[in-house]
């Protein structure tokens, strides 16, 4: 009887220490499992995550001064605002901080209240940057310019220009917002009816047919613009006088700063932290703030071009605002007032299913031998992120009326082409690609050349182009990069080719690939559907 | 005897986690850590280390929050809180609506809504007679400035180089307390300066609508706006909604900065007004506990000298002698209630589509 009920207890007690065996083991478990972080050493106590602006990435010496100092590793991830504002809606967060463009962008996806001490970092007004001589010949230097003024030299054929997508990134969907207000003549406020007022239609697809270039973020926007020949963009001040700069080191004509009396918005670079229980990180974090608050770091972020603190910008810092630019610190600027969340998620719907230039995508996917088993699966996954439109809806990656989607599938040959126009039967090539088994070679150049022909059918005016490469391997047929290359120059077109590399891809050529057409490679290592994600909000 | 030994031992083992359980229950008593939502517009109080310090020393407490606005917390799950602490009386009233009398609530301590703008926008609201300024203090005429907002009049008019019609910038009325009492002032204003009733709620529904659907997306945090207003400069707010303590806490807690907008910032006391009370809940025992710290006498000076929240029974008639922001009121005394809470409800709904 005794023994028993010892043997009870003792029961109860393994029992007990199971639990705590457990416990903490699973407090273990909760370690992350992340790589490398971006800045400092993964050795250092603690790593913050942080998903940012890319608008950001300029801060990183800054950044990198904290890191060093303090040793506080951090792991920088760059996606767009509206996709950040997305990720705080989630249950699982996988960041410790988050660094938007615009503190909406944090209203209204934090939804949990788990984001606390979010603070301002830096101002930047989003702005036009015309080329010198053009916005003189138009009549926009040393003047009031409204945003109706611009866009009449616009619809007039007269101004061409680059912006990011409306729905990945804040300052491609300010400037949106902005235009629609000017087209709109100016409303007290933007309602769902003046959504569907006569004739917006006509005259914002009309507008949005200047979009030279399209990007999913505003600094490789930057990019883009000194890689090519463009008359202007859309983006933030900051990153305007950052390309002037760059400009003027190649010799080459700088942007004159135009910023629009009936406004466009105002970056407020709003840090914060995702309270998820740890206090060491939470510690790292303040850590953080008050490092990029500190009276010197303010000072040193208005070098960046930014604006900070609450006095204007300090004297030995103006120079950065160049005044033969047209760029203005004394000036009020009045930005637009962003319709309520329900109107802004109706106008950027209608951005991606009508308004916006269509795209004509060409995916060109490997289905070669290497393929087989887990890396196809992968992909079959995360095109259906793409062209499964209930899946693209979550990120506003759905597909429009009047867009062309045309697939090429390939091993030692082409395996099939198949093509849809228009958004109701895309889901169809889903169905192609998920069907299809990898086996042999890769013959990825022919693939490509094959995607140019298929380009030079089109009007390239009434369409934003890209061929979206995906491979895991070297390319192994008779053409090669430099044959490539060849067609590429005899086609004559600027079709970006981006680049999403898997596995053992020969980065070195999709690098040479996206370089000289403009593009940009995608890590699809670490996370495919991300890679994809990225690459479709690039059109 | 072996089975015997072995069951002593895990006898003993047992006892010592016990005791060692109950050693650690016993130090938990001792100190309470606890947690709920608090409105914006205090984190700068709870966070404040002094303010840390006195609740560690001498209760053992550990304030832990989550930021919410005043009516969201109110329907947000309460799971594992032991507190909420919105900004309104109206708050209070609809959580007894919706849960029953709370195990404990009081008003922590007030602070009036005032609008925040620059020298120029004051300068050209005296110009045009809806400001007058008496003994450094800016009152703004609210049943005058009603028809400015109302008709849509635009700042150019004004005499002013700024974009856009006259507004006044809030938090979301449905979500957040600073601009739910602004909505709650405009709507007696509409109801010719009296305090609306459940009788007069559906002629005030449309001109209320009106007014606040013209301000499109609206901030939820009290806080964020304000900082917005000092960052974003005057083309970008011009006239925002916001407590009085929010100017008073920022210049005690960032002196330097605030030399720098000393001379620019204006407060403007509406003429009447609406106090928001900062009215404490405890859901729970270990709630009560916070309650109790928040108003002990240290805290509520703190609350006062650093945070600006006026405290105490004269919180209407404060000494302002030593109080580094020019234009504070020691008597603010043209108050209007707030409406109900059920004829808040209604506005209110009226206002969530």
């Amino acid at each position: 009887m005794k023994i028993n009920s010892i043997k009870k207890i003792s029961k109860i007690f393994i029992i007990l220490l199971a639990l705590a065996l457990c416990l903490s083991s699973c407090t273990d478990d909760k370690k992350e499992t992340t790589g490398n972080p971006t800045i400092g050493e993964s050795n250092y106590p603690v790593t913050l995550r942080i998903v940012s602006g890319s608008e950001n990435k300029e801060l990183e010496p800054l950044l990198q001064r904290f890191s060093k100092e303090n040793k506080i590793a951090l792991d920088m991830k760059y996606q767009g605002s509206v996709e950040i504002s997305r990720i705080l809606g989630q249950d699982n967060i996988p960041y410790d901080a988050v660094w938007p463009a615009n503190s909406m962008w944090i209203s209204i996806g934090d939804t949990k209240h788990r984001v606390k001490y979010m603070e301002s970092v830096s101002i930047t007004p989003v702005v036009f940057g015309i080329k010198e001589s053009l916005a003189k010949e138009l009549g926009f230097v040393g003047t009031q310019v409204s945003v109706r003024d611009i866009l009449n030299q616009i619809q007039n054929g007269k101004l061409s220009f680059c912006m990011t997508s409306a729905t990945q990134s804040n300052s491609g969907c300010s400037a949106y917002i902005g235009f629609l207000y000017a087209l709109l003549d100016n409303p007290e406020i933007i309602t769902s009816e003046s959504l569907k007022q006569e004739g917006l239609r006509a005259d914002i697809q009309a507008l949005l047919k200047g979009v030279d270039r399209s990007s999913g973020s505003s600094e490789w926007l930057k990019t883009l613009f000194l890689e090519g020949d463009f008359d202007a963009m859309v983006n933030y001040e900051s990153l305007i006088l950052s390309t002037n700069e760059e400009l003027l080191k190649q010799g080459r004509e700088p942007l004159h700063l135009v910023y629009p009396y009936d406004g466009l918005s105002i970056s407020d670079a709003p840090l914060g932290y995702v309270d998820q229980g740890d206090k060491k990180k939470e510690e790292a974090f303040l850590k953080l703030r008050d490092f990029l608050m500190s009276s010197e770091i303010q000072a040193d972020i208005q070098k960046y071009g930014r604006r900070t603190g609450y006095a204007g910008i300090l004297p030995e810092n103006l120079n950065v605002w160049r005044k033969e630019w047209g760029a203005d610190t004394q000036n009020i600027l009045s930005p637009i007032r962003m319709p309520d969340s329900d109107v802004l998620w109706e106008a950027l719907n209608l951005y991606q299913t009508e308004f916006r230039k269509p795209s004509l995508t060409v995916y060109v996917l490997d289905f070669s031998g290497s393929m087989y088993g887990d890396p196809s699966e992968k992909l079959k996954d995360a095109m259906g992120e793409i062209l499964l439109q209930d899946r693209a809806a979550k990120n506003l990656l759905q597909a429009s009326q009047q867009e062309e989607n045309i697939v090429i599938l390939f091993s030692s040959d082409i395996i099939s082409i198949s093509k849809e126009t228009g958004n109701s039967d895309i889901e169809k090539l889903y169905t192609v690609v998920s069907k299809e088994k990898p086996g042999g070679g890769t013959s990825m150049f022919e693939a490509l050349d094959k995607a140019l022909d298929i380009v030079a059918g089109y009007d390239l005016q009434n369409y934003t182009p890209a061929i979206i490469v995906m491979t895991d391997g070297q390319a192994n047929g008779s053409m090669s990069i430099d044959d490539f290359l060849r067609s590429y120059n005899k086609h004559g077109q600027d079709v970006p080719v981006f680049c999403i590399s898997f596995g053992d891809a020969d980065v070195k050529t999709l690098n040479k690939l996206a370089e000289w057409t403009h593009a940009r490679v995608f890590d699809g290592d670490k996370n495919l559907i991300d890679a994809f994600k990225k690459v479709k909000g690039y059109n | 005897m072996k089975t015997k030994h072995w069951g002593l031992l895990l006898l003993v083992l047992v006892i010592l986690v016990a005791g060692a359980y109950s050693w650690f229950q016993g130090r938990q008593g001792e100190q309470v850590d606890i947690t709920g939502y608090i409105g914006g517009e205090k984190i700068g109080l709870v966070d404040d280390p002094e303010v840390k310090k006195i609740l560690m020393n001498k209760k053992k407490l550990t304030l832990n929050y989550q930021k919410a606005g005043s009516l969201d917390m109110i329907r947000l799950d309460h799971g594992g809180r032991d507190y909420l602490w919105p900004s309104s009386q109206t708050a209070l009233e609809l959580y007894e609506k919706t849960y029953g009398k709370p195990p404990q609530s009081e008003i922590v301590f007030n602070t009036p809504i005032v609008l925040y703008t620059r020298q120029m926008v004051s300068d050209a609201l005296i110009k045009a007679g809806y400001v007058t300024k008496k003994d450094g203090v800016h009152y703004l005429d609210m049943k005058a400035f009603l028809p400015v907002l109302e008709q849509g009049e635009r700042w150019e008019s004004l005499g002013l180089p700024l974009y856009g019609p006259v507004l006044v910038s809030t938090t979301n009325p449905t979500k957040s307390n600073s601009g739910n009492m602004f909505a709650g002032l405009l709507a007696n204003m509409i109801n010719d300066g009296n305090v609306v009733t459940l009788d007069r709620v559906n002629e005030v529904i449309p001109r209320l609508k009106a007014l606040i659907e013209r301000l499109g997306y609206m901030e939820t945090s009290s806080a964020d706006i304000f900082s917005q207003f000092l960052k974003t400069g005057v083309g970008a707010r011009p006239l925002v909604a916001g407590y009085e303590s929010q100017i008073l806490e920022f210049a005690h807690t960032n002196p330097e900065d605030y030399k720098q907008i000393k001379d620019d910032v204006v407060l403007l006391y509406p003429v009447p007004t609406v106090w928001s009370s900062h009215v404490y809940i405890a859901l729970n025992e270990k709630g009560k506990i916070g309650l109790e710290a928040l108003l002990s006498p240290e805290i509520q000076d703190l609350a006062w000298k650093k945070h600006g929240f006026r405290t105490g029974i004269s919180a209407a008639n404060m000494d302002v002698s030593n109080i580094a922001v020019p234009g504070v009121a020691p008597l603010v005394a043209q108050i209007i209630q707030m409406p109900d809470s059920q004829v808040m409800d209604k506005l209110i709904k009226s206002l969530e589509h």
